[in-house]
Formats: structure tokens, sequence, C-alpha cells
């Protein structure tokens, strides 16, 4: 198989694999004082907050572990925001975020919170003249995101941050910041003070560790209040027992990103290069959704394919052992084409012909030499079948 | 949960029968648009001492289930009288295919209102039947009763969705009942556009949540 849909999920890496092994076997006690095995849990987690704080700027006590990358955006959206007080509260994200924002957001809205979603340009990057003119005494929280997961959008978070750090100088109070790095950990660096962040969101299924398991980063002195409620844990904004085989496997995911971070980084970019380059040379009537060069991930390649949909190069690509995605609207589950598309200003028809591909550092140039020769025929054969082609045909 | 398509769809997409064009068709039409996510053109070839279909070809912009209900239909029709063809039904085609995924049944009634409408154009130049019936509230039911709702892939009309239809001058008001923010409302509300505007006379379609 030939797996280029990692921003769904990835492989774990074996090393995390055996991690997460070692602390169900050996490690399986609750964190906790006193006795030596509890200790040892405890120990487990205390260096999986220490790592993960250490690549970002951050302490150890601010790091919490989740039960998902979208656990953690809600415990950030819902906490944060109910712990303003803030009259007729307001809060911001942008039209192109990942389904749990928006999903958070819709349910805010239903509170009564208003809510502003600011546009993006052609290539998906923020409108961050419109984030600084939305921003005023009632904004109760902004929400933005490192990657866009759909088109690979760096997008702009220190920025960002620097205009909401701006506008709560002039309210007079803290405007929370919340940045979803969900997409971005596998590519990016991030450093919460340069970005002035006050809550961040992770996922451990992107980064080769285990699915199940996320992490939340809350400033010191963020105003947050716990959305769920249980026993003791070592925060309490995640109460409960510690999904501590999680918890190892994602430390463990998190070391190896960082031992190899630049060399992988560059080494995704040389394959996605390959891979752009062998599209455009071998198929004519294509776009690409969102930057060329610089300004986009180097796990991230969309292309809409003109004249065909996407559904069907995805499962024709599948039958041949490639994995892709596609935003499609026949391919989702609400019959709508993909709304990222959407807002960039591709039509329906450029959306209904979009293939996602996502690299891991695990793929091959083999790997993608194989997508690409299945890729070019299955294009052709399905242009041959269709209603529509080219006005010059 | 998993939507899956069965073995015989999975091999009418790899595999379509009668895809292509057939030049100097006796007949042809086209249904849905590229908008839409899907669109069907069918070509017939027809003897015309005998009304049969002789041959038939199609062309498919969409997903696997367009392809293959597209496959289908064409395989069912061919050697068919022009009368045995119309008469096929969409839950008939997708019978053939050993069932589809409720939210995929919409192909299969794309791909018979592709036969149907090439049929009926052929039927209405060489013998001047004409199919187009006047803009009434009866016209526009059956029209609505091409549109599926996709997580039962049953039409609107047999749900009870539909409230009201309104007609003044060509401007046409249909009142569903969706909850508001349901997920297949914008869907389902684009798809009633598309089927209300191909009756003749209307000039606007207006489809109100109520």
């Amino acid at each position: 198989m030939v797996y280029l849909d990692n921003f769904r999920s990835t492989m774990v890496a074996p090393e995390v694999w055996a991690a997460m092994r070692t602390a169900a076997i050996d490690e399986y006690a609750v964190p906790a004082a006193f006795t030596q095995c509890g200790t040892g849990a405890a120990e487990l987690v205390e260096r999986a907050q220490n790592r993960l704080a250490a690549a970002i700027g951050a302490s150890q006590n601010e790091v919490v572990f989740t039960g998902s990358g979208t656990e953690a955006i809600n415990i950030a959206l819902w906490g944060s925001t109910w712990a303003q007080a803030v009259d007729k509260p307001e809060i911001v994200t942008s039209e192109i975020e990942y389904p749990a924002t928006l999903a958070v957001y819709k349910a805010l809205e239903k509170e009564g919170y208003q809510a502003h979603y600011i546009k993006v340009d052609g290539e998906g990057k923020y409108d961050l003249n419109q984030l600084s003119s939305v921003l005023n005494e009632h904004t109760a929280m902004v929400s933005l995101m490192g990657v866009n997961h759909m088109i690979g959008t760096i997008e702009p978070l220190a920025e960002a941050g620097a205009i909401i750090a701006d506008a709560s100088q002039h309210v007079g109070r803290r405007i929370p910041y919340h940045v979803d790095f969900a997409s971005a950990l596998q590519t990016q660096r991030l450093d919460v003070d340069a970005v002035k962040a006050d809550l961040v969101s992770f996922s451990s299924n992107k980064i080769h560790g285990p699915k199940g398991v996320g992490a939340l980063y809350v400033r010191k002195g963020t105003k947050i209040r716990p959305i769920t409620f249980g026993s003791e844990s070592y925060s309490p904004l995640v109460p409960g027992t510690p999904n501590t085989m999680g918890i190892a496997g994602f430390d463990k995911a998190v070391e190896l990103l960082y031992a190899t971070f630049d060399k992988d980084v560059e080494y995704m970019l040389g394959l996605m290069n390959r891979l752009a380059t062998g599209i455009r040379e071998h198929i004519p009537y294509i776009l690409l959704n969102g930057p060329d060069g610089a300004g986009r991930a180097a796990s991230h390649l969309c292309y809409s394919f003109l004249f065909i949909e996407g559904e069907a190069i995805m499962m024709f690509l599948d039958m041949d052992g490639i994995v892709v995605d596609t935003g499609s609207a026949c391919a989702a589950a609400t019959l709508k084409p993909n709304y990222i598309l959407m807002a960039i200003g591709r039509n329906h028809e450029q959306a209904h012909g979009s293939i996602r591909f996502t690299l891991s550092r695990y793929n091959t140039e083999a790997d993608v030499d194989t997508a690409l020769a299945k890729l070019v025929p299955i294009v052709e054969r399905l242009r041959a079948q269709s209603t529509i082609r080219p006005a010059a045909q | 949960m998993a939507i899956k398509y069965t073995a015989k769809v999975i091999e009418h997409f790899k595999n379509p029968h009668n895809i292509g064009i057939i030049e100097n068709a006796d007949a042809c039409a086209t249904e849905g648009s590229p908008a839409c996510g899907d669109e069907i053109t069918v070509y017939l070839k027809i003897d015309k001492a005998t009304d049969r279909i002789e041959d038939v070809k199609f062309q498919s912009y969409g997903c696997a289930s367009n392809i293959a209900t597209g496959s289908i239909i064409t395989d069912l029709a061919k050697g068919k009288t022009i009368d045995e063809a119309e008469a096929i039904t969409w839950k008939q085609a997708a019978d053939e295919l050993g069932g589809l995924p409720p939210v995929k049944m919409h192909c299969s009634v794309l791909a018979v209102d592709g036969l149907r409408s090439a049929i009926r154009k052929y039927k209405k130049e060489m013998k001047g039947i004409d199919y187009d019936s006047t803009l009434d509230v009866k016209t526009v039911t059956e029209e609505l009763k091409h549109v599926l709702w996709p997580p039962v892939g049953v039409d609107i009309i047999t749900l009870k969705m539909v409230k009201y239809i309104g007609i003044d001058q060509g401007a046409v008001r249909v009142e569903v009942s969706v909850g508001s923010d349901d997920k297949f409302l914008d869907p389902t509300v684009n798809e009633i556009i598309e089927h209300v505007s191909k009756i003749r006379g209307v000039k606007s379609v207006n489809v109100e949540n109520v």
C-alpha cells in the first residue's frame, strides 16, 4: 500500500508501539504518589508533559493530555470562552478551520455567542485586516490554525497573535487566543511566546503516535474552566485516570519528531516537489489548491483535476493500493463540496475534482513514483469517459 | 458509518459497459450538471421499424455509483423497445447492482432520467409525442418524486417532506420541512431547484424550509 493520506492519520511508528507496550505491560498503575509503581506512571506523564512543553517553549504544568485533538479543542474553546466575563460575548475564527473548531463555534452560537468567521484569500491565507477589525471589548475567543488541513496553507499565527495582543491591550483584558496546531506539528516548529498563544491543541495520530490521545497547552494565568468533571488527576482540566499507554506513545512520537525534524521536513519537501512536478508535467487541466512553494506545508499537496470527479479518482487509486483523500461532494457524508476549496474561490466542479495528498517521513520516492504512474492513466481514462471536456477538444 | 459499494457496483465502475459516444445517434440527452456533482449523457441508436434500441452508450461525469448506474441502465435498455426501456425504474437499476447506499441512490435516478430523456426526445422528434406538460402542482409533484432524501434514499414526496407547492406566473415556490441545521438541507434544496427548473414554463424556483 502507498499511503498518502497522512493528515487523516499516520502509521504508528514501531518505536511508539514499543513504548506503548511497555506502558501497558510494565507501567500500568494509575499515576499516583508514594507507591513505586504509581510514581513510575506519574513520571511517565511528567516526562511527556516536559518533552512537549520544551519543544514549544512552555513549562511542564502548562501541558495536559486529552482524549484526542478534538477533545483538546473542545476543552480550550468551551472552557476558556465560558470563563471570560464579557458582556454580549463574541467569538472569532476563520471559515476554513478544522471541523471540530467550527462545530464548537456553531454550538456556542446556539448558546448566544456572536461568531465572526474571517475570510481567506485565494491561497487560504487569513485576512488579518478583517481579524483586526472584528476584535473589540466583547471578544471572548479567537481560534486559528497553524496549517490548513486541506490545502496546507501555513497561516500567519505570529502576526495574528500580535494583532490579538494589541487588541487585548486596547480593551484592557487578555483576549484568549487558541491555536489548532494538529495539522502543523509534523512540519512547523512552534514557540508559544513568539505566537503569543494562550491555548494550543495537538493530536498524536498526526505524528505517528496512537489515536485516542491529544494534548492542550494552556498558558499559565489563562482563564479556563473544566468542561468535564471527575476524580482527581494531574490537572482539573482532564479529570479521571490518564491514558498512560496513549501518553507514552504520544511522548515517543514527539521525541522521534524532534530528533530528526529539519531533516525530515526537507525530505518530505523533496518528495512533495517530486509529486507536484510529476503531476504538472504529465496531467493537463489541473489547479493547485493552496500556495505554491514556501507558503505551503511540506506535508500537503491538493490538486483539482478538471472535468472529472474526485471520488472516482480516489476509488481507482484505492483499487491500485494508493490511499488519498478528496474534497468531492460525492465522497462527503453531507454531499457538499469541500468548504475550504469553496472558501478559496473554487467552484463546485473544481472542488469535486480535488485530490489531497498528505505525506509523512515514512513515504519514499518509490511511493511517489508509484502514485504518479497510477494516477496519470486514471485521470486520462476518467476524462475519456466524461461528459465534460476542454472547450478546444 | 462505513458506506460500501456492492461488488457489482465496483465491477461496473471498474469496467463500465457501453461507455462512449454513438456518432449519428438517433437521440441523445444529458441530465444533471457539473455544478451538482454529477452529469450523464445517454446516446441511443434505434431501429425505426421496430422501435428497438439497437445500441446505447453513455458518458459520465461523476462518482463510482454514477458510472455504475450508467453502465447498468444501458445494459438493461439494450435490445428493449423504447417503451420497455422507458419503463425501467431507478429502483430496478439499483436492484440490478445489488443495491446502492441510500446517499448514492440519486445516481440511479439520474441515470434513469438520462435514459428516459433520450427516449422522450426521440419520441418527440420521430412520433410527435410531446412530454412537456403544463406547469401545475401535479407536474411539480411528479418532478419532485425524482428528488431523494439522502439518508434513506426515498423521494421527498413519499416522505411527505414537501408541505406546499405554489405557482404564480412561472415562479414556483416549494416549501419543505427539514431541520434548519440538517446537513442535507443545502444539497436537497439545490436538487429541488435543478429538477423543477427543467419543467417548461418555470421562470424561477424558490425553496423555503418551513
